[in-house]
């Protein structure tokens, strides 16, 4: 058992040093993305009302506006807590987790995955 | 039946473990199972859900309330089911972040890696690896990682095994979303009662307690590295069975090493003698030292543990014996004798050469006196390891007999090999390991 407990953790430093240098070697850096920002469309909030269903769901956070189509199925609670906010701003239900925690910073990082553009200031 | 399988204490821990599985089992409904990050990342909360319950159930092991490990078939045996659970438990919790990383590699790589080591503020997070990193370097000894330990450090090493336990909850609690309602909380909240009782008795209550006052009456020097101490209670004499162990702490500043330390010894006396009986061999510093213990000094002793002769057992058995392994064996036999208590025991007793047969004449003058009670001496240099003609040559009818085995780890494992060879069932083979893992 010794041997397989000491198997399993040279294998665990393995993982996480291989995902480490993969993403340092990888293009798909935070930096990318950050500087195309500039660039990004600007939605108001009527555009996106238009996009609140589960199939098709926009939401603005924080002056960004997000497609979470893709995530939701991904997302840790049922399918309908995220639904409630499909369209909307949502910077409230991200920040409050609807029981008054926020999401985690890394929440907040994956989030920018999904940034399709810039909410239109009114 | 279902009473017998309640008295088993791995039992209670499988069964706990079953629990904590099937409350997960409600996370599984939101999983999306054509999607292998979904799964991924239910299958990362799930190893870390039961990696912190085997953590917490093995803290709770740690009690050492005395009669408390006979449901674990005594003290030796306990501490292998709380091996087993700190090793499953590091197994589990370094698979959680690894599969968590891999089911967000789904959303970006960066995704991942920011999971992994997101920024300082995200305390949550630093506490569950502060955990993980501590989990490694106090199970790192226990696993021998990196050679063997020396038994103090080790100890000591092993404390850090209270903050990561604590960082541990302080990150599970931030995460409670897999079991309904607030079950997490409610199973991480008993868990850590448990867990923090147990402490709390082993370090605070069975000191003031549980450790009965001694003082050394008499040192035999049985062998050049073997001595038997005679013990004199000062206040409330031990009960205890014969085969018995028990935690000695020496108070004598003369020692050269292990004042102050607490080391597990077997009784060697009969439990209805006034004076506790110990025979110490020279296995390590502390039991090097203590050959010199003076007499009038103060120890401490803690007990009784194992749970090596059952109360009432077959009366007809085979005992087989290993070097210092004689000592359960000796106070057993002392016990048959003083009270006269009809008897079918042969026993064998295995040994390199004749310099290291000790106690031989003390048994061999109870063969004399106690009818039904036969030894059998096996000599290592002169026959080899003991082989299967030799048990039957020498013990008569021993397919009718339960079967005492006491030892080096090696003759354990060959006795028992020989005699499952010769179709007695495991039920009816009892052993008793001196080395603790």
């Amino acid at each position: 058992m010794k041997k397989f407990v000491y198997t399993l953790f040279i294998a665990f430093w393995a993982s996480i040093g291989t995902l480490v240098t993969v993403h340092a070697l990888s293009s798909d850096g935070p930096e990318a993305s950050a500087a195309a920002v500039d660039e990004l469309p600007v939605y108001s909030l009527e555009d996106i009302a238009a996009h609140n269903t589960l199939d098709d769901c926009w939401m603005a956070m924080e002056g960004k506006v997000y497609d979470f189509t893709e995530y939701i199925p991904k997302h840790p609670t049922p399918p309908a807590i995220m639904e409630a906010w499909c369209g909307k701003e949502a910077t409230e239900g991200m920040r409050t987790k609807g029981y008054g925690r926020d999401h985690s910073e890394a929440a907040w990082q994956m989030a920018e995955a999904y940034l399709i553009g810039m909410l239109k200031e009114e | 039946m279902p009473l017998r399988w309640l008295k088993s204490g791995q039992n209670w821990m499988i069964a706990a473990i079953c629990l904590v599985l099937v409350l997960s089992l409600y996370g599984a409904i939101q999983v999306d199972w054509t999607d292998a990050a979904s799964i991924l990342n239910y299958l990362g909360r799930l190893t870390g859900i039961l990696g912190l319950a085997l953590l917490l159930l093995a803290a709770a092991l740690i009690t050492r309330v005395p009669g408390f490990d006979r449901h674990f078939g005594g003290l030796t045996k306990l501490w292998k089911t709380h091996h087993l659970l700190g090793a499953g438990s590091l197994v589990l919790l370094m698979a959680h972040p690894v599969l968590l990383a891999l089911a967000a590699t789904d959303v970006s790589l960066s995704a991942a890696v920011t999971l992994l080591f997101p920024p300082l503020s995200n305390w949550q997070i630093w506490s569950g690896w502060l955990s993980l990193i501590l989990m490694m370097i106090f199970l790192a000894p226990s696993f021998s990682f990196f050679g063997r330990p020396e038994y103090q450090r080790w100890k000591f090493v092993h404390r850090l095994a209270g903050p990561a336990v604590v960082l541990a909850l302080i990150h599970a609690y931030q995460y409670g979303r897999t079991m309904p309602a607030h079950a997490e909380r409610w199973l991480w909240l008993l868990l850590s009662i448990l867990a923090v009782g147990a402490v709390l008795w082993r370090f605070v209550f069975s000191r003031r307690i549980a450790r009965l006052k001694y003082s050394v009456e008499k040192v035999v020097a049985v062998a050049n590295n073997l001595v038997e101490l005679t013990l004199m209670p000062e206040q409330r004499h031990l009960k205890y069975q014969a085969g018995q162990f028990v935690y000695l702490v020496p108070y004598d500043r003369s020692l050269s090493a292990g004042y102050g330390e607490e080391h597990p010894y077997t009784v060697s006396s009969s439990p209805d003698e006034p004076v506790l009986r110990i025979a110490i061999k020279d296995l390590g510093d502390a039991s090097r030292a203590i050959q010199t213990i003076q007499p009038g000094s103060l120890v401490t002793i803690e007990g009784p543990y194992g749970d090596f002769f059952p109360a009432n057992g077959n009366p007809k058995q085979l005992w087989i014996a290993g070097g210092i392994g004689i000592t359960p064996f000796l106070g057993r036999a002392r016990y048959l004798l003083r009270n006269q208590i009809p008897t079918d025991v042969h026993l064998i007793y295995c040994v390199q050469d004749e310099a290291r047969s000790r106690f031989l004449d003390e048994l061999e003058e109870i063969a004399k006196q106690l009818d039904g009670f036969n030894i059998t001496i096996h000599y290592f240099y002169r026959m080899g390891p003991l082989n299967a003609e030799f048990l039957t040559e020498h013990c008569p009818e021993i397919n009718q007999r339960d079967v005492f085995i006491c030892g080096p780890q090696p003759l354990n494992n060959l006795a028992k090999r020989l005699l499952s060879t010769a179709g007695i069932p495991g039920s009816r083979i009892h052993t008793e390991e001196f080395e603790l893992l």
